[in-house]
């Protein structure tokens, strides 16, 4: 084999670290993406018998954003195996207790249900804010794009930029200002 | 001290209920309002004031169908440059009377500014009472939530 060759092998096979900014992302629908990368479902090289998973970090877990009133709707259901030992948690009380379990739940259901699910989720990496640990930090190569754009606040607007954006209408002049 | 406060609260009470039975003000193509206190007088003063919005105003190339309709926007609840303009400054809807909008796009837009408010998308456009920052919202309100427009029922 050669130098190139070698190299090619290593570079093929190695695992490859990325970052994911979860704020303001749909957790559910960024486990369908984050499912690829801890997979290697996004390699040519994949096959389920070939362990060719990556790492990916995932940063601001506590910023997630649910659609509309999905945080008071969706529920999750434990059962303590007791008789009257059954629970249900909202998704926001579960997010409170610890923000980082929504996005964990999602992308863990959203895979199958076989032997290697465990293993591909000790490649996921949650924090709830942006402080990752500096040895984390210091192998990740690619960022992830975000699926939604984040939202940016209006007070997160300079006046100038507010006061010169086009405008659709005017007020009429008999209008009070208040 | 505190009978002159009395006397001042009662005088400023006066004025105002005879500001709202001689309507001296709208009818008067008023723009802005001020209230100067003076020691024991209220100055209540009105003037013309520019929108400000002239020299930025979008040219409608078709004047018989609204602004929003004839700009051909895919206007979303994000983006809060747009849909400040037709808010007061406590974050509340201007009526139709005062945006020219036609029927269906004042729905839309309004359904949009609540949507906004909702994610906490404007928090400088609040009632005065109101917490500003969407983190001090109460129980499940606190949590970032986003909206999909085609949610929005308009006949």
């Amino acid at each position: 084999m050669s130098v190139l060759k070698r190299v090619q092998q290593w570079a093929t096979f190695a695992r490859i670290w990325h970052l994911y900014d979860a704020a303001w992302q749909n957790p559910f629908y960024s486990a369908e993406l984050l499912k690829k990368y801890l997979m290697g479902a996004h390699k040519p090289i994949y096959h389920p018998m070939n362990d060719c998973g990556d790492h990916v970090i995932v940063i601001n877990s506590s910023d997630i954003a649910l659609p509309g009133d999905e945080w008071k709707k969706r529920v999750y259901f434990h059962h303590t195996g007791y008789p009257g030992g059954a629970s249900w948690t909202l998704a926001w009380e579960l997010h409170k207790k610890d923000p980082t379990l929504v996005l964990k739940k999602a992308v863990y259901n959203s895979m199958d249900g076989n032997l290697q699910r465990r293993y591909t989720m000790e490649r996921l990496h949650i924090f709830p804010d942006a402080n990752v640990p500096s040895n984390l930090l210091s192998n990740i190569s690619n960022q992830i794009k975000q699926l939604r754009p984040k939202p940016k606040r209006l007070d997160e607007y300079t006046e100038k930029e507010i006061q010169e954006f086009p405008k659709l209408i005017d007020l009429p002049k008999n209008h009070i200002l208040r | 001290m505190n009978t002159i406060f009395k006397q001042i609260r009662n005088l400023r009470l006066n004025i105002n209920f005879q500001n709202k039975s001689i309507s001296l003000f709208s009818p008067l193509r008023l723009k802005e309002i001020n209230e100067t206190q003076n020691k024991n007088e209220l100055i209540i003063s009105g003037h013309i004031v520019n929108s400000g919005r002239e020299p930025y105003l979008l040219k409608n190339p078709h004047p018989t169908v609204c602004p929003v309709c004839a700009s051909g926007l895919d206007i979303k609840h994000t983006d809060v440059l747009i849909l400040s303009q037709f808010v007061r400054t406590d974050g509340c809807m201007l009526p139709r009377r005062t945006t020219g909008l036609c029927r269906r796009s004042q729905k839309r837009i309004s359904t949009l500014v609540a949507m906004a408010q909702k994610s906490g998308l404007m928090p400088n456009l609040t009632p005065a009472n109101s917490k500003k920052d969407p983190k001090k919202r109460y129980g499940w309100k606190k949590y970032n939530k986003y909206f999909d427009e085609s949610t929005i029922k308009i006949r």
